[in-house]
């Protein structure tokens, strides 16, 4: 009642986690393998977003990107072709967007 | 004995349903709450993102991010299963 279901992803909450079918549950390390390759903004705990493509990560959560765009504060400030960022910078999210519609 | 619930459990049981997420420092998210690892690192299904202004720390700026993301485990602070946001305890708190 209080979480209206809205499609079948969100129906029957299976009781043992475990057996929870594949489309019910995502766990981050599922997720950094649909997103590798593609376009990602990545948010620092700073603010700062940096969008471009995900080229790799690992186990620290260091991100390599590319054709890398910064935007702080929502402004454009800087455009890096190949760009590092180190795991411990307090990366707050990383979100999956398709640029060429959304932004 | 049996009915101890493990932290770790409790969130698992949100897992599909909606949850609050209060961060460090002043960010809070809610969301559809997909997945988690043992570092408590969260996929979340139309995330929604309360952050103070920069310019104007009073204000609390609403962005909807209109994507599945992954929000990093580390600055996470307390989850609240079911929490639908700021905006129902705001108001709760008016009453």
């Amino acid at each position: 009642m209080s979480s209206a279901a809205t499609d079948d992803a969100t129906k029957a909450p299976s009781k043992d986690g475990n057996s929870a079918p594949e489309q019910n549950k995502r766990s981050p390390s599922d997720f950094l393998k649909a997103v590798l390759g593609r376009p990602v903004n990545v948010r620092l705990s700073s603010g700062t977003d940096y969008r471009g493509v995900l080229a790799c990560l690992d186990g620290y959560m260091n991100i390599a990107m590319e054709q890398t765009e910064e935007y702080v504060d929502g402004q454009l400030t800087s455009k890096y072709g190949d760009c590092f960022i180190r795991g411990n910078n307090g990366k707050q999210c990383l979100s999956e967007r398709n640029f060429s519609i959304n932004l | 004995m049996s009915n101890r619930i493990l932290p770790l459990e409790l969130i698992d049981k949100a897992i599909g349903s909606p949850i609050w997420i209060l961060m460090r420092g002043q960010t809070e998210l809610t969301g559809i709450l997909r997945g988690f690892d043992d570092y408590v690192n969260l996929v979340l299904d139309d995330a929604v993102e309360y952050s103070p202004d920069p310019r104007d720390k009073s204000v609390v700026v609403k962005k909807e991010l209109k994507a599945e993301i992954l929000l990093n485990g580390n600055h996470v602070a307390v989850l609240v299963p079911g929490g639908t946001g700021p905006e129902d305890s705001m108001a709760a708190r008016s009453t």
